[in-house]
């Protein structure tokens, strides 16, 4: 009697760990059968997931602003955990700090490289381990990587553009970024694309061109003063691959006299950049809403961690690396901000209009008191 | 008094031994002047003709050279304080993350502090936002020497750590912000179209300062006469005199014919800058800094610690106060050079001043300051940070790629500090 | 244990330490000495590696302080915390390394922690040049090399310059730590002559020596220590030079060594 008595619990109580025990049936990449995970029914359940970001260094203003709470917000909107690491801009860090996320049980890794060849190896050793990687904002060479990108070369055909339509004639310097980073290139890439006919036919002259050692915002100043003096201020436009930059430049520019009747191109859309714009100062900001790219990057590593293939991500393009990979991609559209559309960024939330419109004179910009 | 001068040679023991007949060698010895300090001068007139020959002619334009001296300012400012730091045999590698710091201290302080208590543009913002800036320099400064005077923590580790943890606090304040705009008036303290004196102003200072040179001479012979020591002979004092004269003109001539672009100056085309301010502090600290250094015990202090600290300590000097003292100027100087750095940039940014502490004690040893403690000069000093600035807008101006400045500058330090030290080998030998 | 000095004194002594004692942890490097010096004597403290001499005389110095016992200055107990104390009681002291900064000039090493100022607080360079040639012209009339670093000078040139150091401030008091040590017969005679110079102006002179031929040159009474104890103080008329290697060496007192133990010194 006992026995049998006992025999129905254990039963019972096998049948309950069974069911209850192994809660993320996760299926391997390899036959695809799984869910998305945009709304979080899943065969995995998101509480589960531990989605690990390793951010190359806090020190630019958008990465704690924008991208960083809006990945946590993606992963919060399924339960899953957010870990991550900080590089401090060394290369060498950033391979440490790769191991060290899957050390502590990452699921899925969402990867802003400082250094995309260098990051390289790390990224093939968490492939190999099952784990997928999400190249974030920088593209990492590996065809195994998703590439969650704004696209940088119409981002620079957006800043080319603005100034191009404005100047259309005459002498442009270039202050390009950091020589080691890949956008840099891209961005450069796609000014060629805007005014690559108009320098062969001889209208416009690139007088001056320089890489940025770490996108630094003093060095860019001291570059523009040189190139001001090498051209006896004869400069008629400057095409800046970002905002930091753009800030010494306009204040080189002041110095001579020249800001605002110069126009300069920028990227971030931060808030002394977006002033500027208002006040005259500066022509353009290629606005890359962070916000929407960690959403993205975010909901892409849920759904990759899940166990979805990468050409089952939804919204992904092939797009064609320089290195010849056929990377999986999700291009986010970048919007050029001029003094015409400064309201786009302050009814998305992005800025106010106190800090848009400080010194702004009245009347002058409609956005603005 | 032909008899003293030769009594006195008769007894030098280790002068180098050069032919009577050797103009040079005569000029050098009656206006007892440094001869490496010459060697400096000569060096950057050098590099300046290399740079304008390279440059079709575009380096030795006022405009180049009065751009030049404002790019100086802030690695001369806090050079100043490096030597006495290195002279007391301790080091600073924190100054470019404190810079950073105090930097985005005081751009938050104007940008968005007080102009909510005092409302924008009112005229104490500058003032205050200086303030702020020298006195959390001369605190964080003095927290550092307390630390490696009291718990005799190494200089090197206190300043490592300051390092990591100014640039981390400067992140923390703003979140990485960029910061912008200035307050209108602070921003004349980093030049730019308003934060020059203009010529009429320019020339005054270049007369006080020609008449100041010419006093101190006179004021020296006169002290020399009274107790009866040995003289320089007259015609090297007119010497010197009117070289140092000479010099001052012919720096505020050039600055003086860098003229406002007609934009600036309501369509007239021979309004000229003149002296920036950045300039005017940079001289007025490298004064102050080497009366400190030259003629009060704080001065004698550091350098007697630096020759031999035991020396020091039996002598009744409080070493370790006085180790807090050093890192305190430093300190303070770093706070000044924040403030030229933030106006001059009309912006903040979380990565201002990174790797500045190796510009500044580049400059220092470029300019004599040595590393075994007791030696080092800060008009040197000041001269190392204009030899480095000219080397790195030079080679922007002929466009040399970022990565080939990094090599050129590097070899250039370590030549610099070669000669230095085979020199001195040759002199104590 | 102070045998009776051949001169007859009713006043006291310059300098009297009493029953000094110092100790490092458990061990004594200073153990209840007592020593004394009168103006115009020098007092010589000699002893092997080790014997506590050092220790001893940077009690008075101000270097270090005594863990008991007393210091008398014309009789009268001082209390002497740090070199400052000691200056002002007109003690001076010249280090076996001189103490002098290589980097600074003679006038400015002359006067290292007690600068000459001008109204406004400035260093008075002049001035202390000018004391500086004054006190050299006294005891080294040929230095003329005042503007130099003193890292250019000569040995001899440096010591005389820490002696005019001491000199220059009415030192009543003098501790010289080996001051021949490194010094060739031309330049240690130099340094005998201005000892006996100082003497006649009757300044008291404690002199730490090793140097044997030197200590019976120069000195009046002998004080010998081993071990952190004094061994005994003779005068240095009474004794022969073994029996005061005996003294360093052995322990032994002249009246208690046998002629065996001298001639085994040499052994």
């Amino acid at each position: 009697m006992l026995n049998r008595r006992l025999m129905v619990v254990l039963a019972a109580i096998a049948i309950l760990v069974a069911a209850c025990g192994d809660g993320d049936t996760t299926t391997t990449a390899a036959d695809g059968a799984t869910t998305t995970a945009a709304d979080g029914a899943t065969t995995t359940a998101g509480e589960d997931l531990v989605i690990g970001v390793s951010w190359n260094n806090f020190n630019e203003p958008r990465w704690a602003n924008f991208d960083e709470p809006a990945i946590q917000e993606a992963l919060a909107a399924v339960g899953a955990s957010y870990i991550s690491t900080d590089a401090g801009s060394s290369a060498d860090q950033q391979l440490a700090d790769v191991e060290n996320l899957i050390t502590q049980g990452a699921d899925a890794l969402i990867i802003l490289a400082q250094d995309g060849t260098a990051i390289l190896p790390a990224v093939q050793s968490a492939l190999d381990q099952g784990i997928p990687v999400v190249a974030y904002d920088r593209l990492i060479e590996n065809a195994g990587a998703l590439y969650v990108t704004f696209d940088n070369v119409e981002v620079g055909r957006a800043e080319a553009r603005v100034i191009f339509d404005l100047v259309p004639t005459g002498t442009y310097a270039i202050i390009k970024g950091n020589q080691a980073d890949a956008n840099a290139d891209f961005l450069r890439a796609g000014f060629e694309d805007v005014i690559g006919e108009a320098v062969a036919a001889g209208d416009i002259t690139i007088c001056c061109e320089t890489y940025t050692d770490n996108w630094d915002t003093a060095l860019a100043q001291t570059e523009m003063e040189q190139f001001l003096t090498q051209e006896d201020n004869a400069i008629d436009a400057v095409l800046s691959e970002n905002d930091g930059m753009a800030t010494g430049v306009v204040a080189a520019l002041e110095a001579v006299g020249l800001a605002g009747s110069v126009p300069v191109s920028g990227q971030d859309a931060d808030f002394p950049a977006l002033n500027r714009v208002a006040l005259g100062t500066q022509a353009v900001s290629v606005w890359k809403d962070a916000r929407e790219l960690g959403k993205a990057a975010g909901e892409a590593a849920i759904a990759l961690a899940q166990g979805s293939a990468l050409g089952d991500v939804p919204s992904t393009i092939i797009f064609d690396s320089p290195g010849g990979n056929a990377m999986t991609s999700i291009l986010l559209t970048p919007i050029p901000i001029t003094s015409d559309n400064l309201n786009l960024v302050v009814d998305a939330g992005w800025i106010s209009v106190d800090e848009l419109c400080q010194n702004v004179a009245s009347g002058t910009v409609g956005v603005c008191p | 008094m032909s008899d003293t001068r030769v009594a006195e040679r008769a007894a030098e023991p280790a002068a180098p031994s050069r032919p009577r007949r050797n103009l040079a060698g005569r000029l050098l010895r009656a206006t007892e002047v440094d001869t490496r300090l010459l060697g400096m001068i000569v060096a950057l007139a050098v590099i300046w003709v290399i740079f304008n020959i390279f440059s079709g002619g575009t380096f030795l334009t006022a405009r180049n050279l009065w751009n030049l001296s404002v790019q100086t300012a802030v690695v001369a400012i806090m050079a100043t304080g490096m030597v006495l730091v290195i002279v007391s045999r301790n080091i600073d590698l924190s100054v470019g993350s404190m810079l950073g710091m105090v930097g985005m201290a005081i751009a938050i302080l104007q940008s968005e502090i007080l102009p909510d208590w005092l409302g924008f543009n009112h005229w104490a913002i500058w003032i205050i936002a200086v303030v702020v800036a020298i006195a959390l320099g001369a605190l964080v400064g003095g927290f550092q020497g307390f630390v490696v005077a009291y718990a005799g923590v190494p200089s090197f580790i206190v300043t490592l750590g300051g390092l990591l943890m100014w640039r981390g606090v400067a992140w923390a304040m703003a979140s990485g912000r960029t910061i912008a705009p200035m307050d209108g008036t602070f921003q004349i303290l980093g030049g730019g179209a308003r934060g020059s004196i203009g010529s009429r102003a320019s020339w005054l200072v270049a007369i006080l300062g020609c008449l100041g040179a010419i006093a101190m001479l006179v004021s020296a012979r006169r002290q020399r006469r009274r107790f009866g020591f040995p003289l320089r002979p007259m015609w090297a004092e007119v010497t010197m005199g009117a070289s140092g004269c000479g010099v001052i003109l012919a720096s505020v001539y050039v600055l003086n014919h860098y003229f406002k672009p007609a934009g600036l100056a309501e369509g007239r085309t021979d309004i000229a800058f003149g002296i920036a301010v950045p300039v005017l502090i940079t001289l007025g600290v490298a004064m102050a800094m080497t009366f400190f250094a030259n003629r009060t015990k704080f001065g004698r202090y550091v350098f007697a610690i630096g020759g031999n600290p035991e020396a020091a300590e039996l002598g009744g000097i409080n070493t370790r106060w006085m180790v807090v003292r050093t890192f305190m100027v430093m300190g303070i100087l770093v706070g000044i050079a924040a403030v030229v750095q933030v106006a001059r940039l009309n912006a903040a940014t979380t990565g201002l001043g990174t790797l500045a502490e190796l510009y500044v004690i580049a400059a220092a040893v470029i300019g004599g300051t040595s590393f075994s403690g007791g030696i080092g000069t800060i008009p040197g000093a000041v001269l190392g940070a204009l030899v480095m600035q000219s080397l790195q807008s030079g080679m922007v101006l002929i466009r040399i790629e970022a990565a080939y400045q990094d090599i050129i500058v590097g070899i250039v330090l370590v030549i610099a500090v070669g000669i230095d030290t085979v020199y001195r080998r040759r002199m104590t030998t | 244990m102070t045998q009776p000095s051949s001169a007859e004194h009713v006043e006291p002594p310059l300098v009297e330490l009493r029953r000094i004692d110092v100790a490092f942890g458990g061990v004594h490097a200073v153990d209840d000495v007592t020593v004394n010096l009168y103006p115009g004597e020098v007092v010589a403290l000699v002893g092997g590696n080790g014997a506590g001499k050092t220790t001893l005389i940077k009690t008075l110095s101000g270097a270090h302080r005594a863990d008991s016992g007393a210091i008398l200055i014309d009789g009268e107990p001082v209390n002497i915390a740090t070199p400052r104390d000691a200056k002002a009681l007109g003690i001076e002291t010249i280090y076996q390394t001189l103490a002098l900064a290589d980097n600074i000039d003679t006038p400015g090493n002359m006067f290292l922690g007690r600068e000459l100022t001008t109204p406004w607080k400035t260093l008075d360079d002049s001035a202390m040049e000018d004391a500086t040639r004054k006190v050299m012209g006294r005891l080294n009339p040929k230095f003329t090399n005042f503007k130099a670093s003193v890292s250019s000078l000569s040995g001899g040139q440096r010591q005389s310059v820490a002696i005019a150091r001491a000199v220059h401030f009415n030192a009543r008091i003098l501790i010289m730590d080996e001051p021949t040590a490194a010094l060739g017969p031309a330049e240690t005679a130099q340094v005998a002559d201005l000892i006996r110079q100082l003497k006649q102006e009757g300044i008291g002179i404690f002199l730490i020596s090793h140097d044997i031929h030197d200590v019976f040159d120069l000195a009046d009474r002998i004080s010998v220590m081993l071990q952190g104890k004094l061994v005994g103080t003779v005068d240095k008329d009474d004794v022969t030079i073994d029996e005061v290697l005996a003294m360093i060496i052995i322990g032994k007192l002249p009246g208690e060594v046998t002629r065996k133990e001298l001639e085994e010194l040499h052994g």
